[in-house]
């Protein structure tokens, strides 16, 4: 085990962790949003809107995520569109995100008992506002174990961003090694990073579980 | 720009190779969670026992491999161990890394069906004579796996998904036969969309399936 490699390049590796984060913080303030949008068509009047939303997320959550960064960085340009792979491993990863949260929206909102919503409607309140002051508050408190346990996956799944040569944490160890060849070092040096990053979302998510199992 | 005109002939020459990836895809899957079953089981059940030390090192092994990406535990054991003067194959590397990675969720998910099972059936099996050790085999396991099926079920769709990493280091699955295919031909559009037909049909094949048997178990009960 050589240290001193870990210590030289670590500067290094921090600055792919601040890419890292920065790229997971991005994709999921709009992967969020969106997915949120998403996860409430399913319960909009409109069965062809419900059908087709839940047919996309289904879709999307069944590819694997490197085949969907392939697909916008080397398929897309066929279409005219040709992305960088920065942009490229954004839109991939804020597809995967929407759609995953999609789902967590969905399982939220149906755990909800439906006396809540025709309790709340039948005190006058319309449909929106139902959805709006008494299902989502409620479902929200569900939804948060396993939101982060989605984001948690995206943080490790950003390491796939560096395969088209995006850097973050994955890629500057890549080139660190290149340079160095201590690939045991360096690469468990980053997976130590990733760890320190990713534990407590798990720990947190864990915890806020247990919260809601006991009610 | 020249307008885009999608090509089936790449389709048509390139699906026979595409389908072969994903057989290789679902071998590959199969065998990594039969094993990822058996060691994620081992693990669980070393979870239960009364020494804290080896309570300790299964609680470090599942949050480890739980909170790292899969792609850098597939790099540690194909480029890093060999520094070490371990030198596996891609095939032999990439299983490993997916063995030890979906291990590390099922364990965690046989630990939560054994702690499921009530007490009492613990306590009744004992004292109908069963020992320790047939109690746990005949008596919890068997409770702990129905109650643990749906969960295991994810991780197998989720492993399906995951195996597309091991192409990374040159083992061949569905995905890697895609890359394969379009680098050459360099119809990427048509390829990759015909890939991610076959994951779709794959993953959600999979997951009627897994529904189906949850359903007859839940009937046998």
């Amino acid at each position: 085990m050589n240290w001193t490699v870990i210590q030289e390049n670590l500067p290094y590796l921090l600055r792919g962790t601040m890419s890292t984060l920065i790229i997971a913080s991005g994709v999921v303030v709009l992967g969020t949003s969106a997915g949120v949008v998403a996860g409430l068509l399913r319960f909009v009047p409109w069965t062809w809107l419900v059908t087709v939303t839940a047919w996309i997320v289904e879709f999307i959550r069944a590819i694997p995520l490197l085949l969907q960064i392939f697909f916008v960085f080397f398929a897309l340009p066929a279409l005219g569109l040709d992305l960088p792979p920065y942009p490229s491993a954004i839109l991939a990863m804020t597809l995967w995100m929407t759609a995953n949260t999609a789902e967590v929206v969905r399982g939220g909102i149906q755990s909800i008992p439906r006396g809540q919503f025709e309790a709340a409607r039948s005190t006058g309140l319309s449909a929106l506002q139902t959805m709006r002051h008494v299902i989502f508050p409620q479902a929200v408190r569900r939804m948060l174990p396993p939101f982060v346990g989605v984001c948690t996956i995206l943080v490790k799944d950003t390491s796939l961003a560096a395969i088209i040569g995006v850097f973050e944490l994955t890629r500057a160890t890549q080139e660190t090694i290149e340079r160095t060849f201590s690939s045991f070092e360096l690469y468990l040096t980053a997976a130590a990073i990733y760890f320190v990053i990713c534990f407590p979302l798990t720990q947190f998510s864990q915890r806020a579980e247990a919260r809601l199992q006991r009610g | 720009m020249a307008a885009f005109s999608f090509d089936w002939n790449a389709i048509r020459s390139g699906l026979p190779y595409l389908l072969q990836g994903a057989g290789l895809t679902v071998f590959i899957a199969g065998v990594a969670m039969l094993l990822a079953l058996g060691v994620g089981m081992a693990i669980a059940i070393l979870s239960q026992v009364p020494a804290r030390a080896v309570r300790g090192l299964v609680r470090a092994y599942v949050e480890v491999f739980r909170n790292t990406p899969l792609l850098i535990q597939i790099f540690i054991v194909y480029f890093g161990l060999p520094q070490l003067g371990l030198r596996l194959s891609p095939f032999l590397s990439g299983l490993s890394a997916l063995v030890l990675y979906t291990a590390a969720y099922n364990a965690e998910i046989f630990r939560a069906g054994l702690e499921a099972v009530p007490k009492g059936q613990h306590e009744a099996a004992r004292s109908t004579g069963l020992s320790a050790l047939q109690t746990l085999r005949h008596v919890i396991i068997p409770q702990a796996v129905r109650i643990s099926f749906p969960a295991l079920g994810n991780n197998l769709v989720s492993l399906v998904k995951n195996t597309s990493l091991v192409s990374v280091i040159g083992m061949v699955d569905l995905m890697f036969v895609a890359n394969d295919i379009s680098f050459n031909n360099f119809r990427t559009f048509e390829i990759y969309a015909t890939t991610a037909v076959l994951y779709v049909l794959l993953v959600l094949g999979l997951t009627r399936v897994l529904n189906a048997t949850e359903r007859r178990m839940l009937r046998l009960r």
